[in-house]
């Protein structure tokens, strides 16, 4: 109970200490994602006593909020407070000349408070409300730098796109609640049958929605535009996360319906947006593309039956994530720009980082005995087993493929070229770096006993599985480092380049109708208003009546009216030519209508 | 008997005392002391309204209901009538005939009180006429061009929409034989007379509220109307219209058909009023736009009731939600300007009172842990409960479009620009702002318990 609050509110308080007192951002947001580290340290070390935590309002039992230490939750907290850490250490030095460091330190733990209510919640409402705060709190991190060119649009974007798939949570779990007749999470688990499958389908569009899966991919590569330690954060433990987290919560209730189109999403988005990452000119951009494709890989983990598989994907990506981002903002920070041309040779100017770098890009690809190695197998060997494996395993592999392929690619460029430049040292960036690269790469010894504590080991695949895992890593990465993308991808590389259009069809599909009925309903008003109705073969008739209207009653009670009363004669022209009958003929639709719809409804019923 | 009638209706009585006083101290042109009378008076009443909360009774031989919803409509309207007296006392304060509007709101207040309670279709006519008055006089005030003609407007579509609301209560008082509302059961099986007495309820509560089609009005009024008292329409008589419609609701069979045209008119208030929206550039345009589609929102609770046991409690809580959150943007307004662009950096000079119009704005969208998230949670659950899936989907679908429109005016607010520099803060405003942000800040908690 005390390490449930403490995980909460620590960063909480911090966030709060930091917007009041306005001093000392740096050092209070690190104490307080220290003080929450300690917390979800001592919460998972209740877990492994077998303990499980509950926890309601202490003065309203009733109110449908609580929280629940669960394994499962309890690790996904002890993953966010870690990250965390780590990342706020490198933003003390990455922001330390930035005049608006309070603010971002302030946002930055509210952002983290809402992340743990999320991995924390018991009950949808409690989930419905961390769910928004998170989307909230990453569009004003996005729109940190809201004066440079494009960041607003960035922002907007991000959460206009997360906010519509959205839409998916908000039915699911009014459905949910309405068969389980419950807000607790786990109790609405129970659901079968057809509302089971509606309501997985739209938790799969959320779930899309906010880890950037197709179509959705695009606002992820927009939202760049932020601070990198952001980026670090969004990609690895926080929002993007929070998608799959949602899938691998309620995967005891999927059914086989959901688990085949939750398949389909994950291999094509392992697929699509990693050869978009392949394409990629910007190393940051590089980045939030393979960030799409990991969370594509337990998306097929968790399609595959597997939902463990996929926790241990999600755990290895953070750390992974979070330093390959943390490496690339020193470089950023060196040669002022992401893109990759910039950078090349940036990684030689300063050993140490690229070492790090390094490390957690060879993670990402698959090498053996790194986190990803370990999860990869796992998903590997699930998608083998599974009944959908003639999709699932070919879209895996050719995922690991094209994810070492853009890893080797990256080491490439960030090797080859000129050394020259190296300001000077960075102690605070380096450090949270390689906390978080030696996690990377130490984390899958720890995998075991995690498996052990969740009660769900993953079976043991055919022998060939591993070799074949580690022949794509290995291949991949040899193929990125030795050929330029366009040899590579040949004609695929154009295409893979513009996002394969989805983001402009999306665009298409929604955005423009949007705009356009907007415009039609004001041309609409402006149709009224110039008599265009009137007009109309259809209203003729009804403007006969309305003329008749108009003259005999209307105009009749205002001539009396103002000529009586008020004796605005000059006023009663600009007011005749107001067009109020046209209005109140519109009105008179309406009632017509209402007329009609309160006959019928009762016979139909 | 007459006597324990009249212990019910304290609060109504000392809302009559408090705006014959006003009268009074206007006609001796004291303004501030009538202005003092009138928030005395009201809080009064507010307090008078806390013992007889709990009842559950009718006085008058049934015609006015002290109920649960008339009793927290009270708790809603008094105090989000003091704090429109208080925006008004801001804009035209020491101008010629400041007291005559003071006084006529208090009046407007009471005609909304009435709605609310309203047991009786004549009480409903009596209360849509008290309103309408006023209000026409209210928006006439400044006048001008502008002034004059949108109070014609609205007093053309007041005259229309009431006359048919007349004639169609007529059919009801044919086929009963009473005005009462607890005896509409009656007409079970007569579906026409049901249909005729719907539609004119439907009509002139509609028009009151701001509904598709019946809202062409509102634009025009609230642009040529002083901004506080667009503030006050969009408010306190529009809850007593929805308020009034729940009434009558109540003892009708859902059978007779009224969800699904109360449903079909509310997608229509909600998408019609935030598609407009979008498009707008005069900033109190765009808010009356967004009222009528906040209006649809309030309309989901009175579709599911009679369904839902949430209906009643959904539509209170979004209520009070909407009058702080709306009393507090249009406080913003008369502070910032009445042009889209008069926000562009004004959060930049201004930041607390910039903020507090963002955290307005992003509760009108729904964004928790503000009061209108729970709010429109509560909304949507009790259409679901209902039964009216759909409606919660367009709903929904609405709050996207929404946040479009809402965040049209807070991008700019926090964007570089030179426009702004100090400015006169009158007191009253920022007691407003205040009352209203803490409100939208922290009511999101408290109401949880009164929802359960």
């Amino acid at each position: 109970m005390i390490w449930l609050a403490l995980t909460l509110l620590a960063p909480f308080g911090a966030g709060v200490a930091i917007l009041a007192l306005r001093r000392a951002p740096a050092a209070v947001a690190i104490a307080g994602a220290a003080l929450g580290l300690a917390g979800a340290l001592g919460l998972f070390a209740s877990m492994t006593r077998g303990e499980r935590i509950g926890a309601g309002l202490p003065f309203l039992p009733d109110f449908p909020i609580s929280l629940e230490a669960t394994p499962l939750t309890a690790t996904l907290a002890l993953l966010v407070a870690t990250v965390t850490t780590a990342v706020l250490i490198h933003a003390a030095g990455y922001m330390a000349r930035d005049p608006e460091r309070v603010r971002f330190f302030g946002t930055m733990a509210l952002f983290v408070a809402a992340m743990e209510l999320l991995v924390l919640a018991g009950d949808w409402i409690t989930l419905l409300a961390a769910w928004e705060m998170i989307g909230f709190s990453s569009y004003l991190l996005i729109g940190f730098w809201h004066g440079r060119p494009g960041v607003a649009g960035a922002a907007l974007r991000a959460f206009l796109y997360t906010r519509s798939a959205d839409l998916g949570l908000y039915l699911a779990v009014f459905l949910l609640i309405g068969r389980a007749g419950t807000s607790d999470i786990a109790a609405t688990l129970d659901v079968t049958g057809t509302p089971a499958l509606i309501a997985g389908l739209l938790l799969l569009v959320a779930a899309a929605g906010k880890s950037a899966q197709l179509p959705f991919q695009e606002w992820l590569l927009r939202a760049m535009a932020g601070p990198t330690p952001v980026s670090a954060l969004l990609h690895s433990a926080t929002l993007v996360a929070a998608g799959a987290i949602l899938l691998i919560r309620t995967a005891p209730m999927l059914p086989e319906g959901v688990l085949v189109a939750v398949g389909l999403v994950g291999g094509a988005t392992a697929v699509v947006t990693g050869l978009m990452a392949l394409a990629e000119r910007d190393l940051k951009r590089l980045l939030a593309a393979s960030t799409a494709s990991q969370y594509g890989f337990m998306l097929i983990a968790i399609a595959a039956g597997a939902p463990v598989a996929a926790l241990l994907h999600l755990i290895a990506h953070a750390a992974i994530k979070s330093a390959l981002f943390l490496g690339a903002g020193v470089f950023q920070h060196d040669r002022e720009s992401t893109a990759l041309e910039a950078l090349a040779g940036a990684g030689r100017a300063r050993p140490g980082i690229f070492a790090g770098f390094a490390l957690a890009a060879l993670a990402l690809a698959g090498l053996p005995p790194m986190a990803a190695w370990f999860s990869k197998e796992a998903i590997l060997t699930a998608s083998w087993a599974s009944p959908l494996a003639p999709w699932l395993m070919p879209s895996a592999l050719a995922g690991a493929l094209i994810s070492a392929a853009y890893m080797g690619r990256a080491l490439r460029v960030l090797w080859a070229g000129s050394a020259e430049r190296a300001k000077a040292p960075v102690p605070f960036m380096a450090a949270g770096l390689w906390g978080l690269a030696a996690l990377a790469a130490t984390l899958g010894a720890a995998f075991g006993p995690l498996e052990a504590l969740l009660g769900a080991a993953i079976a043991e695949g055919p022998r060939f599985l591993p070799l074949l895992g580690l022949a794509a890593a290995a291949g991949g990465l040899v193929l990125g480092w030795t050929l330029p993308p366009d040899r590579l991808l040949g004609p695929l590389f154009r295409q893979a380049e513009t996002g394969f259009g989805i983001a402009r069809a999306l665009e298409a599909l929604s955005t423009r109708p949007v705009l356009a009925l907007a415009e039609a309903v004001e041309r609409l008003e402006t149709a009224v208003l110039s008599g265009i109705l009137a007009s109309g073969r259809a209203g003729l008739a009804l403007a006969g009546a309305a003329r008749r209207i108009d003259r005999d009653a209307i105009d009749g009670a205002i001539f009396a009216l103002v000529d009586r009363l008020w004796g605005f004669g000059q006023r009663l022209r600009r007011l005749q030519s107001g067009l109020i009958h046209r209005e109140l003929a519109l009105s008179m639709i309406g009632i017509a209508l209402l007329v009609a719809v309160l006959l019928i409804a009762p016979l139909s019923s | 008997m007459m006597g324990r009638d009249l212990s019910f209706l304290l609060p109504e009585l000392v809302l009559v005392g408090t705006a014959m006083l006003m009268i009074v101290a206007e006609m001796l042109r004291a303004a501030r002391l009538g202005l003092a009378i009138g928030l005395a008076g009201l809080a009064t009443a507010t307090l008078l309204t806390l013992p007889v909360l709990d009842a559950d009774t009718t006085v008058f031989s049934g015609t006015y209901r002290i109920d649960a919803l008339s009793g927290w409509a009270k708790l809603i309207l008094l105090p989000g009538t003091a704090l429109a007296l208080l925006m008004v006392r801001a804009e035209i304060g020491g101008r010629l005939r400041e007291g005559s509007v003071h006084a006529l709101i208090v009046l407007v207040t009471l005609g909304a009180l009435m709605l609310s309670g309203a047991g009786d279709m004549m009480l409903v006519v009596l209360g849509v006429v008290l309103t309408g008055l006023g209000s026409f006089a209210l928006v006439a005030w400044p006048r001008d061009d502008a002034a004059t003609e949108a109070a014609m407007k609205f007093l053309i579509f007041g005259a229309v929409t009431g006359a048919v609301m007349i004639y169609g209560l007529t059919f009801w008082f044919g086929g009963t034989g009473s005005t009462l509302f607890a005896d509409l059961g009656r007409l079970t099986g007569r579906p026409l007379v049901l249909a005729a007495g719907l539609t004119a309820l439907i009509v002139g509560l509609g028009y009151k509220g701001a509904l598709v089609p019946f809202h062409f009005w509102v634009p025009d009024a609230y642009q040529g109307a002083p901004v506080s008292i667009a503030a006050y329409l969009s408010v306190i008589t529009k809850a007593a219209a929805f308020f009034a419609l729940a009434q009558a609701l109540r003892d009708l069979p859902r059978e007779a058909g009224w969800p699904l045209a109360l449903g079909l008119i509310a997608a229509a208030t909600m998408t019609f009023g935030y598609l407009a929206a979008l498009v707008q550039s005069n900033l109190v345009r765009l808010l009356a736009y967004s009222s009528i589609a906040q209006s649809g929102y309030l309309l989901l609770a009175v579709v599911a009731l009679g369904a839902s046991e949430l209906a009643l409690p959904a539509l209170l809580v979004f209520a009070a939600a909407y009058v702080a959150m709306n009393l507090g943007a249009f406080a913003v307004v008369l502070l910032a300007g009445r042009e889209l662009s008069d926000l562009e950096g004004f959060g930049r000079a201004h930041p607390w009172v910039g903020l507090s119009m963002a955290v307005f704005l992003f509760s009108l969208t729904g964004i928790p842990p503000l009061f209108g998230f729970v709010g429109k949670l509560g909304l949507f659950a009790a259409a679901i409960d209902a039964g009216h899936l759909w409606l919660a989907v367009i709903g929904i679908l609405n709050s996207v479009l929404g946040l479009g429109v809402y965040l049209r005016l807070v991008v700019p607010m926090f964007a570089a620009s030179e426009r702004h520099g100090a400015m006169p803060m009158p007191a009253p405003l920022l007691t407003v702002i205040a009352l209203t942000l803490a409100v939208t800040l922290s009511f999101g908690m408290v109401t949880g318990l009164f929802l359960r």
